[in-house]
């Protein structure tokens, strides 16, 4: 870092105007009588963009904070961030080397498929039962671990395909079973505080799901082997600049990206996996109920839906999301009972971001986190610190998007509810 | 006697106990047991003031370690890196403070060479014992990581002001994780996962009667911090019954209400997170001076995850109820630590006590909402109200026939 002063007062800078701008203009929104579900948001980023260039207009002209102004400023912002750290530190990876950058992103994007995916799961048990699951992390972790199981020690020598396929049924099941036992009392008042009530049941679930699970399996790490081997490719042929050339357990694209296998496989089943749950959402009968409960629960029951049985099939399916992330996970990293941590959290973070109870918001939130990660780890100068810090990128998002719109990118701006509220 | 008042009577004879404890227990395992009460009495502060947090006030903070941790932290740093030196060293940072000298030890982070010396090492060596330092005192440190906490508390409160339920929690475990990671990647200053040290409660012993407690002794650890959880359950018992308790409880049941009913809201879901916050603050650093060492592990999830079982499974409601849950559980958890084998299977008890301990915090949750401890208390305490309404029903319904039966017959 040669000039990083330069960096940090640039920082400064947009921080301060930013909390300027979210402040002020929420109050000026609310004198004119204005619609504020926006102006903390908008001002803020405007502020952090502009400076006082932009919010002094703002303020007088008090326009309707339209999507565009938001994603153009945030574009600004982040340009801004991204000029001053390429000025600070020139001879930075992310700065001087395209190559590496390319292969970040891709990386990014990769694992930020699998991050949707299981954000959803708890996304879609939000809109639903209205719950914040804590227990979602102790599934992702249960359902590698039973992929494990079947093809390590129960069945040696079958396809981990089928191992998955049995862990999604039995963490179903699970789920469904808890979702009986202990989270009925949320639905009829027969607990003062649903919402408590179901963040500490399922904390609960966590935690004795998790050392379950130690106390069973030991402490020692896991591995599964990889679910497919790439064929061997090369091409074009024999030409020197490749487009595309795989080994075994990794694949070069353009001569600059790599990506390795598991993650590859992990994203590809996912990506199948969600199409699977889109066509379920929006072509059944049983999906379009549970989208119509997600909407109004007492409307949906008017129409003939049983919202008790959406509950819980929404939880058990929520569930099973998490355990299939980690199912198909388990191949690239090695597995510990305490694995659920850390994308737990994530998935917590990409909820909040996208909106919590909106289904593209946790897609696309889950690729957001996933580049802002591989941004994190790829361009902070000491890498050990970087990777200490990873847990934390994410909870600043977190943190930042709770202070500045808490119902998300693309929550619903009136909510009505159990699930609007907050 | 009457019923209402076995409670206080117990309350009285626990206490009496706790006191009379240190001097009549002498088995072979006198350190372990005493260990196991100080650490009993540090999660029934922490458990105690959660409660308030969270029974009480409505409020279901998962940063309450975090606070813990900021506590013991503050005090730890403070303790390592700030000494009092009557000569100036010239190579640190160091101020002139009444004929003393403060120096701020430069962090060398955790070297595994004895090479590397911090300033004030290579001071010392230079000046060969000729100087003597001074070490900050260990109560200033406790006091300015209780005020950390606190200031920390009211950020917090401020931030989370427009956050409810989910939200809430999902924000305050952020911080907490925020907390954790920042300590374990700051390595330069924390020494991360290594853990840093700091001097014990009493590193020079005490003589409190003509007796001499060296620096190992565990009486002395073990009234400090049992007057500490004392004085914490004496303020939350006055503050549950003054007017902030009425208006915290207003909060929980219904904000909105309680706000046109003329609470000031803000003010008293701030005044909640300082002073729970403050508490935790000041029980991490005072059980971080007492195990002399503080890692980012506590701050790790499972510790938040301690706390809270133990207040529900006592009853979240009653901080009392939290406090005596908190040393049973404490007490149980250490008990079930030895492993057993049941036909060659080898049973690792001290993970399955922690099994045990979460279903038993589901189910008490699913089946007895209020906990299994504050139902016999209420038991005790309120149980003759049920009775008492009851009988005054009776008689004024007798009342009611004897006066005025023309009335009563008109109404009908």
């Amino acid at each position: 870092m040669q000039y990083s002063s330069i960096f940090w007062w640039t920082i400064l800078w947009v921080v301060s105007w930013g909390v300027i701008g979210g402040v002020v203009t929420r109050k000026v929104f609310l004198r004119k009588d204005l619609d504020t579900s926006n102006a903390t948001l908008g001002g803020s980023v405007i502020g952090a963009a502009f400076g006082p260039i932009g919010l002094i207009p703002l303020w007088v002209r008090v326009p309707e904070i339209t999507r565009v102004m938001i994603t153009l400023s945030s574009l600004v912002v982040i340009g801004i961030v991204a000029a001053a750290f390429a000025n600070a530190d020139p001879d930075n990876n992310c700065v001087s080397n395209g190559s590496f950058v390319a292969s970040q992103v891709t990386n990014g994007l990769i694992i930020g498929i699998i991050y949707g995916l299981m954000a959803l799961g708890l996304t879609l048990i939000f809109s639903i039962l209205g719950l914040v699951s804590f227990a979602h992390g102790a599934f992702y972790m249960v359902g590698g671990m039973l992929v494990y199981y079947i093809v390590n020690v129960w069945f040696p020598g079958t396809h981990p395909l089928i191992g998955v396929f049995g862990a999604c049924v039995l963490t179903f099941m699970l789920g469904a079973i808890f979702e009986r036992l202990f989270l009925t009392p949320m639905y009829d008042g027969r607990v003062e505080r649903p919402v408590e009530y179901g963040i500490l049941v399922t904390f609960g679930l966590s935690f004795t799901l998790t050392y379950l699970v130690a106390a069973v399996a030991g402490s020692n790490p896991v591995k599964v082997r990889r679910f497919f081997d790439f064929p061997r490719i090369r091409l074009p042929d024999a030409s020197d600049p490749w487009l595309i050339k795989t080994s075994r357990g990794n694949m070069e694209l353009f001569d600059t990206v790599s990506i390795s296998n598991p993650r590859f496989v992990a994203a590809v089943l996912s990506i199948l996996v969600l199409l699977g749950l889109l066509f379920f959402l929006h072509r059944t009968w049983t999906g379009k109920g549970l989208r119509a409960v997600s909407q109004d629960q007492d409307a949906a029951a008017i129409t003939g839906i049983n919202p008790n049985r959406m509950n819980m099939l929404a939880f058990s399916l929520g569930c099973m999301i998490a355990a299939l992330s980690g199912a198909v996970l388990v191949q690239a990293f090695s597995w510990l009972p305490i694995v659920g941590q850390i994308p737990e959290m994530r998935s917590f973070v990409i909820v909040v971001l996208g909106g919590l109870g909106s289904l593209p918001g946790a897609f696309v939130g889950g690729i957001l986190v996933g580049l802002v990660e591989a941004a994190g780890t790829g361009c902070v100068p000491n890498a050990q610190k970087a990777s200490s810090y990873i847990p934390a990128y994410g909870m600043i998002i977190l943190t930042i998007m709770l202070l500045l719109r808490p119902m998300g990118l693309f929550g619903r701006k009136f909510a009505s509810g159990a699930h609007g509220k907050f | 006697m009457n019923r209402q008042q076995i409670p206080h009577v117990l309350g009285a004879l626990i206490i009496a106990f706790f006191v009379a404890f240190p001097f009549i227990y002498s088995a072979g395992n006198y350190d372990y047991i005493m260990h196991i009460c100080i650490v009993g009495f540090f999660y029934a502060i922490l458990a105690s003031s959660w409660s308030m947090l969270a029974g009480y006030a409505g409020q279901f903070s998962f940063g309450h370690m975090a606070f813990m941790g900021l506590g013991a932290y503050t005090t730890a740093l403070f303790c390592h890196y700030l000494f009092l030196s009557p000569e100036p060293t010239g190579i640190c940072t160091e101020f002139a403070i009444a004929g003393q000298y403060l120096v701020i030890k430069n962090p060398i982070g955790v070297t595994s060479t004895t090479l590397t010396q911090d300033c004030l090492a290579q001071a010392m060596e230079s000046w060969d014992g000729s100087v003597q330092i001074t070490r900050m005192p260990v109560w200033l440190g406790i006091i300015l990581g209780t005020l950390v906490g606190g200031i920390f508390g009211l950020l917090i409160g401020l931030l989370v002001l427009r956050l409810r339920a989910a939200y809430l929690a999902l924000f305050t475990l952020g911080f907490s994780e925020i907390l954790r990671a920042t300590i374990s990647a700051e390595i330069q200053v924390t020494r991360g996962q290594a853990g840093i040290e700091l001097p014990s409660l009493f590193e020079n012993g005490i003589t409190v009667a003509g007796h001499v407690f060296s620096k190992t002794d565990k009486i002395p650890p073990y009234f400090v911090m049992f007057f500490l959880l004392l004085g914490c359950l004496a303020l939350l018992y006055w503050l549950s019954r003054s007017r902030f308790g009425l208006f915290v409880r207003a909060l929980r049941e219904d904000q909105d209400a309680a706000a046109a009913l003329g609470v000031n809201t803000t003010r008293y879901k701030i005044l909640v997170f300082v002073v729970t916050s403050m508490m935790a603050a000041l029980a991490g650093a005072v059980q971080a001076h007492y195990v002399t060492i503080i890692t980012p592990n506590n701050l790790m999830i499972l510790q938040m995850s301690l706390v809270v079982a133990m207040a529900v499974i006592a009853g979240v409601e009653n901080f009392i109820a939290a406090a005596i849950g908190a040393i049973l559980i404490e007490f149980m958890l250490e008990m079930l630590r030895t492993s057993f084998s049941i036909g060659g299977v080898e049973i690792d008890m001290s993970l399955w006590r922690l099994v045990f301990f979460g279903v038993l915090l589901m189910l008490t949750l699913r089946f007895a909402r209020n906990g299994l401890l504050a139902p016999v208390i209420d038991y005790f305490r309120r149980g003759h109200v049920a009775a008492e309404t009851v009988e005054k029903r009776a008689s004024d319904a007798v009342d009611d026939s004897k006066n005025s039966p023309s009335q009563t017959g008109s109404h009908s």
